[in-house]
């Protein structure tokens, strides 16, 4: 890894997270005009290369070939690489990862990588039949295996093996919505989510409750990826990609692995944290994978936070939260900001750059953060995928 | 969407055999008769379930077992190992020649968990979809599957459960998980 050349974001931007009134493409334009907003020195034909994280847009808004639908969306001619990403929840992530991956080959100077998905639709069950397969389809998702039930039984064996309990996914819930209250982009501003108003919400898959959930939520995010001697020319404060690392083995549920341990998770953490020559605890902040409150706990002990079993103690002493070990989706989550699939891990990367320049609201400034990490999970967390950032100097 | 829809096997139902006396007559060039007439198809799109035919997949093979009150799978030769779902190659070794073998139909609930909202399209009157990962008797294989036979809140994680096949509307055949009381 020592022969690739240095990457930064220098930039990137967001559309407001929701129920969005607009179309795919329209989510598509807003993200576009955000990001050249966001990045005054950046002309269009400055742009080789376009990769798009897009999870289902066939499914969602019958669509394929987005990428160069994007291209056109922004007003660019990319003319090194031009392509779409796929890898489900991860496809935001995808993208970048694949646009890191061509500037530090030389392949790519300046790569714009956006995420976007649209999945409300006008029948939900349309929707939902879209999110189930996502699974092995003919094998599992014909039995309506949707992600509630299996982050459900990710819970149920947790609560089993370790005693983890209700209150301690409801306060994953609890925190990361808070921090969602100062995010404006944000899908969810709830001012009193208090861990017992959590529990008073709906069984969606027992034993996890709607508050347990992220959302089916339309978004679009972007940021700008340039060669390290570029990057100066856009923005005084980059984050620098320091570290990288994915895991994946298997797929149908029959061949998983334990529920409860994300093995593959900790291979993910170990290239990426390796990579970039730091452990977990010399992270300040993390944007983990909040699908379900389940899967942040998980998190923390796959990451190496604390051992296995402590995950939900973690979170109820405050570790995870500002003034704790490690702040934890000080974005405020998938939960909080709901989970358009291809736009999340891209919106991540964002909160990354803003974070290291001091420009989002100090009720979730992380103190002078100079290590971040961003994990993203696909399916049924058979696939973890990460990112190490270190603040520009 | 009655081609999703699940309907409860048929006791003792003869073996399905495509009808040729209930089809329309229709007058068809003769080299296309040696074809198997169609059944009805959903939209692949909006179809969850394994295309069955030999036409389609090649391992029908589980299907027409599994109709016949079997459970089977594929295992490969070479390394023993036993594969999900049946396979046409072992990702272990790429062997290209597997073995059938049956797998017990019983086994015990390692988790359990229901959907009760937000279900698919033509799963709606399922809810709540009960599902878990069921550990088989004696191999080492965790499936995933459908539970039916009890509600949701009186299912206990080590509860014992069998396979059953059942009939899809369109006639295919599929198999669910019967928790035993």
């Amino acid at each position: 890894m020592t022969s690739v050349r240095p990457v930064a974001v220098v930039g990137g931007a967001t559309t407001k997270f929701g129920v969005r009134q607009a179309t795919w493409s329209e989510l598509v334009q807003e993200a576009g005009a955000r990001l050249f907003a966001a990045i005054p020195n950046l002309a269009a034909s400055d742009v080789d290369s376009l990769f798009v994280g897009a999870a289902e847009p066939e499914r969602f808004a019958f669509q394929s070939h987005v990428a160069p639908l994007a291209a056109e969306l922004l007003g660019l001619e990319p003319h090194r690489i031009v392509q779409r990403t796929e890898l489900a929840c991860a496809s935001g992530q995808s993208a970048i990862r694949s646009a890191y991956a061509a500037i530090a080959a030389g392949l790519a100077d300046v790569a714009v990588a956006l995420g976007v998905e649209k999945m409300n639709l006008p029948s939900m069950a349309e929707a939902n039949t879209s999110m189930a397969c996502v699974m092995d389809r003919p094998w599992d998702g014909a039995h309506g295996a949707t992600a509630p039930p299996f982050f459900a039984m990710v819970a149920q064996r947790h609560m089993l093996e370790y005693g983890t309990t209700e209150d301690q996914l409801a306060a994953v819930s609890e925190k990361n919505h808070r921090f969602a209250n100062s995010n404006p982009e944000a899908q969810f501003h709830e001012k009193s989510f208090s861990r017992e108003k959590l529990l008073r919400l709906p069984l969606i898959a027992p034993p996890l409750r709607l508050g347990d959930c992220s959302s089916m939520t339309d978004g679009a995010a972007a940021v700008l990826l340039v060669s390290g001697e570029l990057a100066r020319k856009y923005t005084d404060t980059p984050a620098w990609i320091r570290g990288s690392g994915q895991h994946a083995s298997w797929h149908n549920l029959a061949n998983a692995g334990s529920l409860t341990d994300w093995t593959g998770m900790r291979i993910a953490a170990r290239e990426a944290l390796g990579s970039a020559g730091i452990t977990a605890s010399q992270l300040d902040f993390a944007e983990l994978h909040d699908c379900f409150t389940i899967s942040e706990i998980v998190e923390y002990e796959a990451l190496g936070l604390c051992k296995p079993g402590e995950g939900g103690a973690y979170v109820t002493d405050g570790r995870s939260d500002l003034g704790g070990d490690v702040v934890v989706n000080p974005r405020g989550g998938l939960l909080g900001c709901g989970h358009p699939l291809g736009a999340t891990g891209v919106a991540q990367a964002v909160e990354v750059y803003r974070q290291f320049a001091h420009t989002v609201p100090p009720a979730r400034q992380v103190p002078d953060p100079e290590w971040a990490l961003v994990h993203n999970l696909s399916g049924s967390a058979n696939v973890h995928s990460m990112m190490v950032y270190a603040r520009g100097g | 969407m009655p081609a999703l829809a699940v309907t409860k096997r048929r006791a003792k139902k003869a073996p399905r055999a495509v009808s040729e006396t209930a089809a329309p007559k229709i007058e068809v060039p003769t080299e296309r008769t040696a074809e198997a007439p169609k059944k009805p198809t959903t939209l692949t799109l909006l179809d969850f379930f394994p295309q069955e035919e030999s036409q389609q997949t090649r391992v029908s093979r589980f299907f027409t077992e599994l109709r016949a009150g079997r459970f089977m799978t594929t295992r490969c030769p070479k390394d023993k190992k036993l594969l999900w779902p049946p396979r046409v190659t072992c990702p272990q070794c790429h062997a290209e020649e597997l073995d059938w073998v049956e797998l017990p139909q019983r086994g015990h609930l390692y988790a359990f968990s229901a959907l009760l909202a937000g279900a698919p399209l033509g799963m709606e009157a399922d809810l709540p979809i009960t599902v878990g990962l069921v550990d088989l008797e004696g191999v080492p294989l965790r499936l995933f599957g459908r539970l039916v036979g009890a509600p949701w809140n009186e299912i206990r994680v080590g509860q014992r459960v069998r396979v059953e096949p059942f009939d899809l509307a369109d006639g295919r055949v599929f198999y669910r998980f019967h928790v035993e009381g």
